[in-house]
């Protein structure tokens, strides 16, 4: 079942191959091997950052003619792969298919207490058919299945107490789309309508020894245990949308072009859960034996957006691009939940009954933003270039809380308006193989929304390159974004600064050398108040990051060879070293096969927390088929 | 018919068929030409495993003085740089002319993909794998995939472009404005993370404000991060406190209750109560 949609593609590609005359052979590239891994240390850090795993792997398969493009690349052994087919036969069809398939996974031994894991898989599949029988009509007609599903582990608050449980995951999203893209002289576009279904199935129950909870403390004297648990959560989400483009030449020096975005997604969810053991709760001030929740909610997202851009070409080397945009948003959700606390007395052990809370609430955000944006781009003048553009932003947001949302009074709600306004301004001189830029990006805002909004922001950038042919390409950037925010009560200050410089040798055409060197700086700060005591301290984020990249690659008549060295080290809030090798060999055996083997490591090493080391190597041994 | 009108025409006809055959054809000299079968620019003219001559004028011009000459390399058009992409390439790709990526010195058509030679393991004729062949340029973004939390860019199907459009989707008048990115929306027009995360599409009823009002990057660096989760900060009380904290100006963000004591482990991690930082159905504070 796992490689289904590979085989139907290779299905596909055979009828299609089949009913072709080919009076040459059909080029191709095939690379298929096996691949072994070795991992001492954290394996679940090695699978959270890299989980390339073993097993039989297609590194790649390629095949093409001029009306027929297969590629496959790193199916099998995971993480991840994906194949690829586009196919047309002029005047008849135009299709293509993609699949994508990736394991996803996570076990850090930090976050979340290291209770909130997962192991899970999506796949993606999506097809596309546009028929080419008319010319200014091109109707087509597009699926799209998108699946994640899998194991996980998670925490649940209950009852005073977090408790871990075992979860499975299911959800599935499919999309069906149809429409036409439209040609009538200089006027252009497309209409598409779609309906897409997202349903969402997860199962928990509590997870092997982990009655007792997180916290061993007893409650107001009596201790919090869980006996039995399962929760079983149901999510249905339809969502029409539109989709409208139109672009047309108003003469042969302006272009206009709009296009509108509408969808609807209306979705409903139940949940029901069951709890029995020893609790408490704060909320209505009892202790229980059990817990019966039923909750229903209906929540909706309207969503349009609609834009208007025009290009005017004043001469062949200056362009003039306007365009304004506006987005409006919708929320608006309700919540029934009836939660039945079973066998309940007050703390002070009075008044035994079964006690039920009914929480039914309303809330609703609105969100409109306008965006107007023109620029100026002056094509070469003699090795210079320009490009100036300003843009300005209105975000408005309302958002109105259901009471039972707000714990704490203030910053849950209310009106919101933020103004940014941004000018860009960036350059380039371009002589013989030498190329120097430089842009200047300036943006200021009225008000924040969030306190990590800034007021200032300014970003710089300078790139040089040099070029000389066949030999010698060298670069350097040097990149800094200052954000602020100086309002009372937030004092946002935020620098992030990298340096980069890279070279690429090929003395010989066989024979290509690569290095890089790259130095980050990150430093963050703001104020914060601690909710235990109300101190006001400062939240410091500071990163020291420095990178370097080597490698080499030779390509002989029947052989070759590449070899990467990386070393990435970091000081700061996290201090850590990664350090990647990388090194592959293919040699053509006998006219169209070959053999390759490759080999990579990783080592990744944290200063002040051990547990999470590990060291990884991976060694592949692949057969070619190349003609 | 008369026997020597027939042999009449038959001759005729053989002188033609000779004539024909003895044009030269591009591939006689140039592998290339050969080659192209399989390029989408021959796509429909392919005759019998043979690319005709027209296929290769279309870009290189006229060569009846270059094939005269012997191979005079001066009789014949090479499309290179800005000049070679705007009077070739954009004759008929009219609709990539404009964007970010719009022709210049700098940047152009022939900078990235390249027409006889282009990678052959990656599809619409791009030079390189799209990791290398865009970090030439976007070197930050690219060292950031070095960072130990981040995209798998180029293993395994996910590449810069599952993200970003090079060309800005001008042609449809989408988010190519000069100033706004290139991100490559979805069909429905939201931001490209979730066409895959799509269970974090919602809607919520109890939704997060900052996902909200702000995007998936108020919390997440998307190329990469030395913090888990790709987190923009390296714990999670950090990224949630930040927000939280509406000492005196009128922030969206609410104050946690008295009882997280940040100095104990509990508190610390916020995500261990309310797991459902994306928004929930079931619980307003976002407990599950």
């Amino acid at each position: 079942m796992r490689y289904r949609w590979l085989l139907l593609a290779l299905c596909l590609t055979a009828a299609h191959v089949s009913a072709q005359t080919m009076p040459i052979p059909m080029p191709i590239d095939i690379e298929i091997g096996y691949r072994w891994t070795d991992v001492s240390g954290n394996e679940n850090m090695y699978r959270t950052q890299i989980n390339e795993d073993e097993g039989l792997l297609i590194r790649a398969l390629t095949l093409a003619t001029s009306d027929l493009r297969l590629d496959v690349s790193d199916l099998g052994a995971g993480p991840a792969g994906a194949l690829r087919l586009e196919t047309r036969r002029d005047g008849w069809y135009r299709f293509n298919l993609r699949y994508r398939r990736a394991d996803a996974f996570s076990a850090l031994p930090a976050f979340a207490l290291g209770q909130h894991t997962f192991d899970r898989t999506r796949d993606l599949v999506d097809g596309e058919i546009e028929i080419l029988r008319w010319k200014a009509i091109k109707p087509f007609i597009g699926y799209t299945w998108n699946r994640y599903e899998g194991p996980g582990t998670t925490t649940w608050h209950v009852g005073q107490d977090e408790f871990l449980l075992s979860q499975d995951l299911r959800d599935t999203d499919r999309e069906l789309r149809a429409g036409a893209t439209f040609e009538f002289g200089s006027v252009s576009g497309q209409l598409t309508q779609g309906w897409r279904t997202f349903r969402g199935r997860e199962t928990l129950t509590l997870a092997p020894g982990a009655n007792n909870g997180n916290n061993s403390d007893p409650v107001l004297g009596r201790p919090i245990t869980v006996s039995a648990l399962t929760r079983d959560e149901r999510t249905d989400v339809d969502t029409p949308f539109t989709s409208f483009s139109i672009g047309g030449q108003a003469g042969s020096r302006v272009r206009v072009t709009g296009n509108f975005v509408r969808f609807a997604a209306d979705g409903d969810a139940t949940g029901a859960d069951d709890v029995t053991g020893s609790l408490a709760s704060f909320a209505i001030s009892r202790f229980f034996n059990g817990i019966a929740e039923e909750s229903a909610s209906r929540a909706k997202n309207t969503t349009w957006r609609i834009g208007v851009r025009g290009d005017i070409a004043f001469t062949d080397k200056v362009d003039l691009t306007a365009g304004y945009r506006r987005e409006h948003r919708e929320l608006d959700g309700s919540a029934l939940i009836r939660t039945l606390y079973l066998q309940s007395v007050t703390f002070g052990g009075a008044d035994p009954r079964d006690f039920e809370v009914v929480l039914r609430a309303e809330n609703a955000l609105r969100r409109d933003e306008d965006v107007l944006d023109a620029a100026l781009l002056v094509r070469p003048v003699g090795p210079l270039a320009l490009r100036a553009g300003i843009s300005q932003s209105n975000l408005d947001v309302n958002v109105a809380p259901d009471l039972a949302e707000i714990v704490v009074d203030g910053g849950q709600g209310g009106a919101f308006d933020r103004r940014v306004r941004t000018f860009l301004l960036d350059g380039s001189y371009s002589l013989g193989g030498f190329t120097l830029g430089a842009s200047l990006q300036s943006s200021g805002a009225n008000d924040p929304i969030l306190r990590t909004d800034f007021l200032e922001r300014d970003r710089y950038r300078v790139r040089a390159s040099w070029k000389a042919p066949k030999f010698v390409r060298l670069g350097f950037v040097a990149d800094e974004t200052q954000q602020s925010n100086d309002r009372p009560g937030i004092g946002y200050d935020s620098t992030l600064r990298q340096y980069t410089g890279d070279v690429v040798l090929t003395p010989v055409e066989q024979v290509s050398l690569h290095a890089s060197a790259s130095r980050f700086h990150a430093d963050s700060t703001i104020l914060f108040r601690h909710p235990e005591n109300f101190r006001i301290d400062e939240s410091i984020h500071v990163e020291r990051g420095k990178s370097l990249e080597g490698g080499v690659a030779v390509t002989w008549p029947r052989a070759s060879f590449e070899g990467d060295l990386t070393h990435f080290e970091n000081e700061g809030a996290i201090p850590f070293k990664l350090d990647r090798s990388r090194a592959r060999v293919t040699v053509q055996v006998h006219g169209t096969f070959g053999i390759g083997a490759e080999w990579a490591r990783d080592k990744y090493t944290e200063s002040a927390f051990a547990v999470a080391d590990y060291e990884a190597s991976r060694y592949g041994v692949f057969l070619l088929l190349r003609r | 018919m008369k026997p020597y009108t027939f042999l009449l025409l038959l001759c005729l006809a053989l002188t033609v068929r000779a004539q024909e055959a003895a044009q030269p054809s591009c591939g006689d000299c140039h592998d290339e030409a050969k080659a192209f079968v399989t390029n989408p620019h021959a796509r429909g003219a392919v005759v019998k495993g043979v690319v005709p001559n027209d296929v290769c004028t279309t870009c290189h011009g006229d060569g009846a003085e270059h094939i005269e000459s012997g191979g005079d390399k001066t009789k014949i058009t090479v499309p290179r740089g800005l000049s070679g992409a705007n009077d070739t390439c954009l004759l008929c790709h009219e609709e990539t002319r404009g964007g970010m990526h719009a022709n210049t010195n700098q940047v152009n058509c022939l900078t990235c993909h390249s027409i006889h030679k282009s990678d052959p393991r990656s599809p619409h004729l791009v030079a390189k794998p799209q990791l290398a062949l865009c970090g030439t340029c976007h070197t930050q973004a690219a060292s950031m995939r070095n960072k130990p939390f981040a995209h798998r860019l180029d293993r395994g199907g996910m590449t810069c472009s599952t993200c970003h459009d090079p060309h800005g989707r001008r042609a449809k008048g989408e988010r190519s404005l000069a100033l706004l990115g290139h991100l490559r929306t979805t069909r429905a027009g939201e931001a490209p993370c979730v066409s895959c995360h799509t269970e974090k599409r919602g809607p919520f009823v109890f939704s997060h404000g900052g996902l909200e009002t702000g995007e998936c990057t108020t919390c997440h660096e998307t190329h990469g991060s030395s913090n888990p989760k790709q987190l923009v900060r390296a714990t999670v009380q950090q990224v949630c406190i930040e927000c939280h904290s509406p000492i005196a100006a009128a922030t969206l963000g609410s104050q946690p209750p008295s009882f997280h004591n940040l100095s104990l482990p509990r508190y610390q991690n916020c995500t261990t109560c309310h797991v459902a930082v994306h928004g929930s159905n079931r619980d307003p504070q976002l407990l599950k």
